[in-house]
């Protein structure tokens, strides 16, 4: 199966500072993968380059199986690349449709076709099953931490994005609202996009993950499919960069 | 000796395999059920009219369809006419809802029971009060089709008397005979257990849709499943199939109320995970008792924590026995377990990793269920709605009269 995203080889620095070494990543449709690392090890800069924030000083980006340049967010965004960032970028004084299409208004001349959004905001959001919210008009200032991020991941589904990637969505959530948040991004996967969930918390990254990529002071320390490594594994990856026969070997990718 | 299946067994089948299909995929248009069922466009049209004239379906012109030609006429159940009543007995609560023809959940009421004690008499008596408000509120024209009951405790397919439910304090309870003198709609109540059924109904609405072998485990005070193999429910001999509770765990473990010790119940029950946090007997007890202790561990309270992971060890082995047994394409934590695997999927996943067998962890998915709370009652629906899509028009014939 080839990867429907996939970074190769990837050196970030800023200024003397090196943060990313070598860096691979692959992202398969259809499944979860849990990119996974201490603070620092360069997650979030690696997503920022995937993304199109940061250009990259060598390597390449893989999108379907050729290689693509990105120069900028819009070239992400035309791939089919959607990032969710942990601010989420919502505007809180529009309600969830204007939020949902905001900068990519349907018009009917020179009006909104308030009708086509609304319908299409609604199919999205039953299609992913989302039940939490009570009305799609209602303002975003007037949202649970749970619901915002459903609509910024609600957001990436309308615009047919392929790969979604998401920074840490249940970071700032109560219980109840992570089950739900975890459950949306299980089916966004089961509905055949290629989701990335950045996450400290090992439960999260457990219960919807069918692969674990784990960065170790800037190197991939290891890519493994979830249903072959245990908690106790993982831990050591991110904290040592190596767990056996996994991971770097003398600090290095083998 | 027989030839083969007469005209009139081909027909009731036909009406039963297209009822089915609108009744579980929702509005369909004609011509989608033509290619769905592989028959000829005239005998769809024979099929639904006969359908529509006994009121279960009815056609409509789609709204837009974007394509060239006259449009194919959709066919869709007749929701709010066509309903059953479906129980739910649990250890903590008794629901009744109303459910129309395609699965909608009409109407719905729910009580909490009191733990420990199990009087026929009584709880038969609140289900079919429930029943009888909703039904009281409905129009002339509506026809109720049938009834059942899911009900948490092992359930004898001869007879549908409960024979055991040690976390309902049932025995030997002719539940379904008791509940359909009750309700005095001249109608039988078929029971099952609730898990069995929450698989049926995650197998056909649910996140299993699709999936033809699936392990459905049901938290509730104690722990229950449902295994469909080859999209068939495993009964067993005598339909007590499924009782994944009971398979031990931990040999030296604590005591079940089966009168083992070591089961999957009595390690990963809602008393173990309370026990271990330090929590049992005081305070609330429940769903609302295993949310707390989630959140605690989410909080950082490290006496949660050890627990939830100790009941995720547990259960990860007890899923892992089952993966290696069974070969499961999903398996589905539905009731507490949904909370429980959630907070503790890092324990979980890495005794599967351990203990399941490479080949059949390799595709293997674990998913929550998409039912919630609904999906006993939404199995019990299934259940009362399955004799009217074996036989429509005589079901519905019997139901007018």
């Amino acid at each position: 199966m080839t990867p429907l995203l996939e970074v190769r080889g990837i050196d970030k620095s800023f200024g003397p500072v090196k943060v990313l070494h070598n860096v691979e990543l692959s992202a398969y449709a259809g499944e979860v993968t849990a990119l996974v690392g201490d603070n620092g090890a360069g997650k979030s800069t690696l997503v920022k380059c995937i993304g199109g924030i940061y250009p990259i000083d060598a390597g390449t980006i893989f999108f379907d199986g050729g290689p693509v340049a990105i120069h900028t967010p819009r070239d992400a965004g035309e791939l089919g690349i959607e990032i969710v960032y942990q601010d989420l970028a919502l505007c809180d004084n529009l309600d969830i449709v204007q939020n949902m299409f905001l900068g990519r208004e349907h018009k009917r001349g020179l009006l909104l076709d308030e009708d086509t959004m609304e319908e299409l905001a609604e199919k999205t959001l039953s299609g992913l099953s989302v039940r939490t919210v009570k009305s799609i008009r209602q303002q975003v200032s007037s949202l649970s931490g749970g619901q915002r991020q459903t609509v910024a991941i609600a957001k990436a589904v309308l615009w047919n994005s392929k790969v979604v990637i998401l920074d840490e969505p249940t970071a700032a959530l109560g219980v109840a609202q992570t089950a739900q948040v975890l459950e949306l991004v299980r089916r966004l996967a089961d509905t055949g996009l290629a989701v990335v969930l950045i996450s400290h918390n090992m439960n999260d990254v457990f219960a919807v993950s069918d692969r674990i990529a784990a960065l170790y002071l800037g190197r991939m320390a290891a890519q493994v499919k979830t249903a072959d490594v245990t908690h106790a594994q993982v831990v050591e990856l991110i904290t040592a960069g190596r767990s056996g026969d996994l991971g770097l070997k003398n600090g290095v990718t083998p | 000796m027989r030839a083969g299946p007469s005209q009139e067994d081909i027909r009731r089948h036909n009406l039963g395999a297209l009822l089915r299909h609108v009744h579980l995929g929702g509005p369909t248009s004609r011509a989608e059920l033509t290619s769905k069922m592989g028959l000829n466009r005239s005998t769809i049209m024979a099929l639904t009219s006969d359908l529509t004239a006994a009121g279960l379906v009815r056609e409509e012109l789609p709204r837009e369809t974007g394509r060239a030609g006259r449009p194919s006429l959709v066919v869709r159940p007749e929701s709010a006419r066509v309903y059953v009543f479906a129980f739910d007995v649990s250890p903590d609560r008794i629901a009744v809802a109303r459910v129309g023809l395609g699965g909608v959940i009409l109407d719905r009421r729910e009580t909490v029971r009191r733990r420990g004690v199990f009087v026929l008499e009584e709880l038969t008596g609140a289900l079919a009060g429930f029943a009888r408000q909703m039904r009281r509120k409905t129009r002339d024209d509506t026809v109720c089709v049938g009834a059942a009951a899911a009900v948490s405790g092992g359930v004898r397919k001869a007879d549908g008397v409960v024979t055991f439910g040690p976390n309902l304090k049932a025995e030997e309870a002719p539940f379904g005979e008791e509940l359909g003198r009750k309700l005095g709609l001249g109608l039988p109540v078929s029971v099952g257990n609730d898990a069995n059924l929450a698989a049926l109904a995650e197998h056909s609405r649910g996140v299993g849709v699709a999936v033809r072998d699936l392990i459905y485990l049901h938290g509730d005070v104690g722990i229950g499943g449902g295994i469909i193999a080859g999209g068939h429910l495993l009964g067993g001999h005598d339909g007590y199939g499924g009782e994944v509770g009971h398979m031990v765990v931990n040999p030296d473990g604590r005591a079940c109320g089966c009168g083992s010790h070591g089961c999957l119940e009595a390690e990963v029950g809602e008393r173990a995970l309370l026990e271990a946090a330090g929590r049992f007997g005081a305070g609330p007890q429940g769903r609302d008792a295993v949310r707390a202790v989630v959140e605690a561990a989410d909080r950082g309270d490290i006496v949660a924590q050890e627990a939830l992971s100790r009941v995720g060890d547990r259960l990860g082995l007890g899923v892992a026995n089952l993966v290696n047994i069974f070969n499961p394409e999903m398996v589905i934590f539905g009731g507490m377990l949904r909370e429980v695997y959630l907070g503790s999927a890092a324990q979980v996943r890495t005794q599967l990793a351990l203990h399941a067998m490479g080949p059949q962890r390799e595709r293997l998915r674990l998913r929550t269920s998409a039912l919630g709370d609904a999906a006993t009652l939404v199995g019990a629906a299934e259940l009362a709605f399955a004799h009217v899509l074996a036989d429509p028009l005589e079901v519905l014939a019997r139901a007018n009269t």
